[in-house]
């Protein structure tokens, strides 16, 4: 049976980047600019064709997946590598929904950026995103998956700097780019590493796979599970990097200078979760890995908790999105570090949607408002914009976990699975799980009371000109919100559907199968954790309820939505952190600028002196006399003659 | 009496001294230019007395020498003069002394 | 013939462009734009068509020395490539060069195809004096434009320059004549041969003294005076030509006659490599803090070329392909970053990064191109700036995980400046009001996006760049591979000669020259003379290696390499014979 072409995928979003691309140069030096119907209908085209012939694949796909190899790469001594994509059941459930959201944001946004001067490279931009997404999630190998991973970085970088008039959010998109390359190098090394231990032929995932499985049948785990350690904890930092983790998730929140689509697409749905991509696709490596999945469960575990309660500090209805984000992903990684990869890349699904679904609302809120994104200056807004509201609850019952919403399901399933994974660490991540839930459904519930209930607490003249989002916006977020309801049935534990987990068991269940045989897995009923989910959801909407609803919340002049006095510390910590490394690289450059590089500038001078007086002192013998100068250069001669006559000739 | 080779030797030695001297001693720049040819013309005839005691045949090429640095010599004389009047133009002198001005 | 037109054609151009009008500048800027597109095309035809060389001409005898000198060109795939960067670059300063020189084009032009013949030369130069006397004719038409159309201080850059360049590479002159009394010819095979007849003492001063010009050149930490005034004075289209290709002179020294010379007396080996690896952090930390953008942008370009030479210095089997692919890559980023650094100049009036900004607003084509160059800069993946340091970091990791780590560091820090650099120049709103100068035309715009597209191309297939470095057909290979495997069983002092046989057979080899189609024409002579035995046709393949490419020397190990240049000589010999 022939199949569509995999690279069909990837084609129409570069089309689309190139098409949109030139209008947008083209169009840059004229007056007017191009007509957004047109660029509009371009940019969700192309994602949407994209999305079809995913669907299709996905559809005919055989149990053994697609592969596909387009042409050489590099190719020199040592190494050598190929263009080849690989469409399997992970790769199928991540491109169905990062193109499928992907168009539908591009929809969302014809509405929300109407009237931007850069309209046309605003949406060259989401295309080239989704083309370095779909490039990282459809590769064969690392290092193509490597090329999509700092294209997406690359993309971020132009999108969070997309107003790029404004120097803070160049700043942010700055501070994106670099914190994301800092990880890079990691996953860089990390495949180094791996070049060296198994050769290029490693870095193609059926290599690793094989290499991995002829190590099992030699015999030699305990001699390469050192130099794979290394390799998998390098490969782990590139993920914090792109995962916001700790300790390099400072840039996510400042991310959120970026126009809200992007904040949607970018850094909630799709491109924040490649880190946890990147741990399943190689799942079978890491489930040999015993300390490093520990470090990812810890990881994973403080990261949720942190950015839990660094969320309830916020005043920006889009940090909070942006914490709660990083929660959420944390929860993804202790996931992944119990070897419950399947679960992991079921809640990566949910949340894109819910997320998504969240973030659009809170972008069409701040639509309505004309740019006002701190939450202390909005309130009551359940009358005025009824449909997002609706949105935004949906998605929040889906996030806190209440029972039936898609959040339950997944979230239940990761704790279900922590606990147990083992006799110490399994309940006590566990524990922190817990309470981090309870957290994320304080400070959800915080926002959507302060967002949408009470009363107005913005300006008299701001109130007037409250509206509803148009429609071309409204519909992908019903649509996401349906996801949000809906889509966590799709592996159902506790009623028995299994649909998701089995179609991604041919890719994550070697790994998972081998990580269960070295780890004595107890059986507990399901349905106890999910009554203790619900619970710990009903309490964080409690708590929230009883503490926000009546609370007086001053509303403020100042323009700053940061966190003021011990609150901004605890937010900032990993900021601080950073600042220290910043500080000691500036002051190392400092030393190289002051110090070293002036007194370079001193030895160089000295030789020139040096030279000079010597210069000066031969010039002395240049008498300013014709006459004389004739003379000595005579006597010189004669002189030279004589030496030469009396010595007897030169040889 | 056969002129003796040596004579013309020590001749031209003289003339070659005189027109040394002259070129260095004195300032006026005709003069060192004249000492200068003196100098040269004094070669050439130190050129041709050693011609003169080589065999026939062989002192042909001393003689022909002369010839050429005779030429030379007229158009070294062109170009000095033509330079020193330049010179002279803009300097109003033909003090030797006075052009020192190329600095070291 | 190619390589003739390529050398000697730009002096000739050089010439030709005085029959110009001095004050009609448009028609003499056409005449050496067409120009400087034909030697574009050369090039690339040079490359398409794959090593050759000329048939050497005896060029003149240095009294006291044991063989002449010859004029005898030949070019490999590093070779090759740098003589690219050479004429494209040249091709683009010209036509960038319209809008700033004014009437002065005319010189400007002389002066730039003087230096890309002078450059052509350098790469292309098979007798180490004809190198020697290109490398150092290099820098006088470069110092000469720098002080004739550079920024304010252009006296003290180009005098900087001048002697720096030219003092750093005197000892090497001196370290040249003396093996040149001790050497049959100026050939690399005969210098490597006489080098090992030197005691070690005299060996290692003569290999310091070559190293020295070299890393002056490139230029490596301690010896980087000149580097940042002279490119951030010289005028924008020079200075891109001049990081673009000529600092390229550096790292090619160390490639193509630094270590097939040595093969024996690299101890500096890991120094160098850490020496490298040092400029590479120190540049990126100067570029960190610069404020004027053609310091930024200088202090970038040691940083890349240090990252270089400590992939030269890894000596790992990767390293050629990866080495090249680098400088390749760096030639073409770094130069279109300096022509876009020419125009941003020419617009606001100002060096200063600082006082720049907002220029996104103001001129999205350029920005748009300014950006992308940033990026490309960056080494993100799909560039050949990505290729070339994920292979030299690959060759770094060979040696263990603290280089690699380092080179690591330094591509965060270069994400840093160039993000900096970004965001200062085009990002943001304007710092200052300014009269605004020409703009980019249209011509500049199409040049500079050609050279952006072509970092794309080669980074999605470096098999473009890589593949001239391949020596043989397929088939050759393979007959050497089984060849090699039955010579292993021969003891290696066979081949060895006494070094007065070796003398003459290398006065034979000389004198005989070896051009492409000789060298294919004698091996399959060879090949089919039924008394050869075996191992002298596997000796017979490694003559064209070792004469088209100098690798043999580098990539086999030392010892081996000693074994065979004697035992190729004789082969080589024994076939012109048979001529």
């Amino acid at each position: 049976m022939t199949y569509l072409p995999l690279w069909f995928i990837p084609l129409f979003p570069l089309i689309g980047t190139i098409l949109l691309g030139t209008i947008a140069v083209v169009s840059s030096g004229a007056k007017k600019g191009p007509s957004e119907g047109l660029v509009g209908t371009l940019a969700v085209l192309f994602p949407a064709l994209s999305f079809a012939v995913v669907a299709i694949l996905a559809c005919t796909m055989p149990e053994a997946g697609i592969r596909e190899t387009l042409c050489n790469w590099i190719d020199i001594p040592l190494f050598r590598a190929d263009i080849g994509f690989l469409f399997d059941g992970l790769s199928r459930i991540m491109l169905l929904f990062v193109t499928g959201i992907g168009s539908l944001i591009a929809m969302y946004s014809i509405g929300y950026m109407h009237g931007d001067r850069g309209f046309a490279r605003f949406f060259a931009y989401i295309n080239l995103f989704l083309f370095s997404m779909i490039v990282l999630v459809l590769a064969d190998s690392l290092l193509l998956t490597f090329l999509g991973w700092e294209g997406v970085g690359l993309c971020s970088y132009l999108l969070i700097g997309f107003w790029n008039q404004d120097i803070k959010n160049c700043k942010a998109a700055n501070k994106a780019f670099i914190v994301n390359r800092v990880g890079d190098v990691g996953f860089l090394l990390g495949m180094l590493t791996l070049v060296t231990i198994g050769g290029s032929s490693i870095l193609n995932y059926d290599g690793l796979a094989a290499f991995i499985k002829m190590i099992f049948g030699a015999d030699m785990v305990s001699e390469v599970v050192i130099p794979l350690s290394l390799a998998g904890i390098l490969i782990f930092i590139g993920c914090t990097g792109k995962s916001a983790q700790i300790p390099l998730l400072t840039w996510l929140p400042d991310a959120m200078a970026g126009p809200t689509p992007v904040s949607a697409l970018i850094h909630a749905a799709t491109m924040v979760t490649s880190g946890v991509y990147l741990l399943a696709r190689l799942g079978l490596m890491f489930s040999m890995l015993d300390y490093v999945l520990l470090a990812i469960t810890f990881v994973g575990m403080f990261t949720a908790l942190w950015a839990a309660i660094a969320g309830l500090l916020q005043n920006d209805i889009k940090k909070v999105l942006a914490y709660s984000t990083i929660s959420q992903l944390g929860y993804m990684f202790m996931a992944a570090g119990v070897c419950a990869f399947d679960a992991s890349i079921f809640h990566v699904f949910t949340h894109a949607f819910f997320k998504a679904a969240l973030f659009l609302g809170a972008g069409a809120v701040i639509h309505s408002l004309a740019g006002e994104q701190d939450m202390r200056r909005m309130g009551g807004m359940i009358n005025k914009t009824p449909v997002t509201a609706c949105v935004m609850i949906f998605a929040f019952l889906a996030i806190v976990g209440f029972p039936g919403f898609a959040g339950f399901w997944s979230k239940d399933l990761i704790l279900e699975r922590i606990f147990v994974s083992g006799p110490i660490v399994g309940p006590l991540v566990y524990v922190v799980g817990l309470a981090t839930a309870v957290i994320t459904a304080v400070y959800m519930g915080r926002l959507i009371i302060m967002t949408f209930f009470g009363k107005y607490r913005g300006s008299k003249e701001s109130e007037e000109h409250i509206h509803e989002a148009p429609a071309v916006m409204l519909i992908p977020m019903v649509i996401l919100a349906f996801g949000a309801i809906f889509s966590g049935y799709l592996w159902a534990d506790s009623i028995g559907i299994t649909f998701f987990r089995d179609s991604m068991a041919s890719v994550v269940g070697p790994a998972q199968a081998l990580y269960a045989s070295t780890n004595a897995v107890s059986h507990v009923n399901p349905v106890i954790f999910a009554a203790l989910g619900t619970v710990a959801a009903l309490a964080g909407m409690f708590i929230a309820w009883k503490v926000f609803i009546r609370a007086r919340i001053i509303g403020v002049k100042g323009a700053s939505t940061v966190p003021e006095g011990s609150a901004a510390s605890w937010t900032f910590l990993w900021d601080y952190i950073h600042c220290a490394f910043i500080a000691g690289v500036n002051i190392l450059a400092w030393f190289c600028d002051v110090v070293v590089e002036k007194v370079l500038q001193a030895i160089q001078w000295t030789l020139a002196a040096i030279v000079e007086i010597l210069g000066d002192g031969a010039s002395v013998l240049q008498v300013r006399k014709v006459r004389l100068q004739l003379a000595f250069s005579i006597a010189g001669v004669a002189l030279l003659v004589m030496l030469v006559v009396f010595s007897g000739g030169l040889v | 009496m056969e002129l003796q080779a040596m004579y013309i030797q020590i001749l031209a030695l003289v003339i070659f001294a005189i027109g040394i001297i002259v070129a260095i001693s004195r300032r006026n720049l005709f003069f060192v230019l004249m000492g200068v040819e003196l100098a040269l013309n004094a070669v050439n005839l130190s050129f041709v007395g050693f011609a003169k005691t080589l065999p026939a045949e062989a002192s042909v090429t001393g003689q022909i020498v002369p010839l050429f640095s005779i030429a030379v010599a007229a158009a070294e004389a062109c170009v000095g003069f033509a330079m020193v009047i330049m010179i002279f133009r803009n300097k109003e002198s033909v003090d030797a002394d006075s052009y020192s001005d190329m600095k070291g | 013939m190619l390589l003739h037109l390529l050398v000697i054609a730009p002096f000739v151009a050089a010439i030709l462009m005085v029959l110009n009008s001095r004050e009609d500048s448009s028609a003499s800027s056409r005449m050496a734009i067409l120009m400087g597109a034909a030697f574009t095309a050369m090039s690339v035809a040079l490359i398409v068509t794959g090593n050759q060389a000329t048939t050497p001409m005896e060029w003149f005898h240095i009294p006291g020395t044991r063989g002449p000198v010859y004029y005898y060109l030949y070019a490999h795939g590093l070779g090759t490539w740098m003589v690219f960067l050479s004429c494209g670059l040249s091709l683009v300063a010209l036509i960038s060069a319209r809008c700033t020189t004014g009437k002065d084009y005319r010189n400007f032009a002389i002066g730039i195809f003087a230096l890309m013949g002078a450059m052509n030369g350098t790469f292309l130069a098979a007798d180490a004096v004809l190198f020697f006397f290109f490398f150092e004719a290099m820098v006088i038409p470069a110092a000469i434009l720098i002080a004739g159309f550079g920024g304010e201080k252009r006296t003290t850059a180009a005098m900087t320059f001048a002697i720096y360049t030219l003092v750093g590479s005197a000892p090497m002159m001196v370290a040249l004549w003396y093996l040149l009394t001790i050497a049959d010819n100026f050939l690399l095979l005969s210098m490597a041969v006489a080098i090992q007849s030197l005691p070690p003492y005299q060996q290692d001063l003569v290999l310091l003294s070559f190293l020295l010009a070299f890393v002056v050149k490139t230029p490596i930490f301690p010896f980087h005076g000149w580097q940042a005034i002279t490119y951030s004075e010289a005028p924008a289209p020079l200075s891109a030509i001049l990081t673009g290709a000529m600092s390229k002179a550096g790292v090619f020294g160390f490639i193509a006659w630094v270590l097939p010379i040595f093969p024996m007396n690299l101890n500096y080996i890991s120094g160098l490599m850490w020496l490298g690896l040092l400029t590479a952090v120190y540049g990126a930390l100067m570029a960190l803090r610069a404020t004027d953008g053609k310091r930024l942008l200088a202090y970038s370009s040691m940083s890349h070329l240090g990252f270089a030479v400590a992939g030269v210095f890894s000596l790992s089997e990767a390293m050629l392909p990866a080495v090249l692919v680098l400088l390749v890559a760096h030639g073409i980023s770094a130069g279109v970053q300096y022509f876009l650094m020419g125009v941003a100049e020419r617009m606001t009036g100002t060096r200063n990064i600082t006082e720049m900004g907002g220029l996104s607003g103001k001129n999205p084509v350029f920005s748009f191109l300014f950006g992308t160059a940033g990026v490309m800069a960056l080494a993100v993946p799909g560039t050949a700036g990505f290729v070339g340091e994920f292979t030299v970091l690959l060759s770094l990791w060979d040696l263990g995980p603290l280089p690699a780590l380092v080179g690591g560091f330094c591509l965060i820090l270069s994400a840093t400046y160039v993000l900096r650099f970004i965001q200062k120049v085009i990002f943001g709103m304007p710092a200052r009001e300014y009269q605004e100068g020409t703009r980019t035309t249209a011509l500049e715009g199409v040049s500079f996006g050609t050279m952006l597209a072509l970092l794309l191309a080669f980074g999605l297939h470096p098999a473009f760049v890589t593949n001239s470095l391949h020596l043989f057909d397929e088939v050759a290979t393979e007959e050497t591979a089984t060849e090699l495997v039955e010579e292993v069983a021969e003891p290696a002092e066979e081949h060895l000669m006494t070094a007065e046989e070796l003398r003459e057979l290398d006065s034979t080899l000389a004198a005989s020259g070896f051009s492409e189609e000789e060298r294919k024409a004698l091996l399959t002579q060879i090949q089919s003379i039924e008394k050869v035995d075996s191992v002298e046709v596997q000796d017979s393949t490694e003559v064209q290696d070792s004469a088209v490419v100098q690798e043999p020397a580098v990539e086999t190990d030392s010892a081996a390499a000693q074994v065979e240049t004697p035992a190729v000589e004789t082969e080589k010999t024994e076939a012109s014979e048979n001529e």
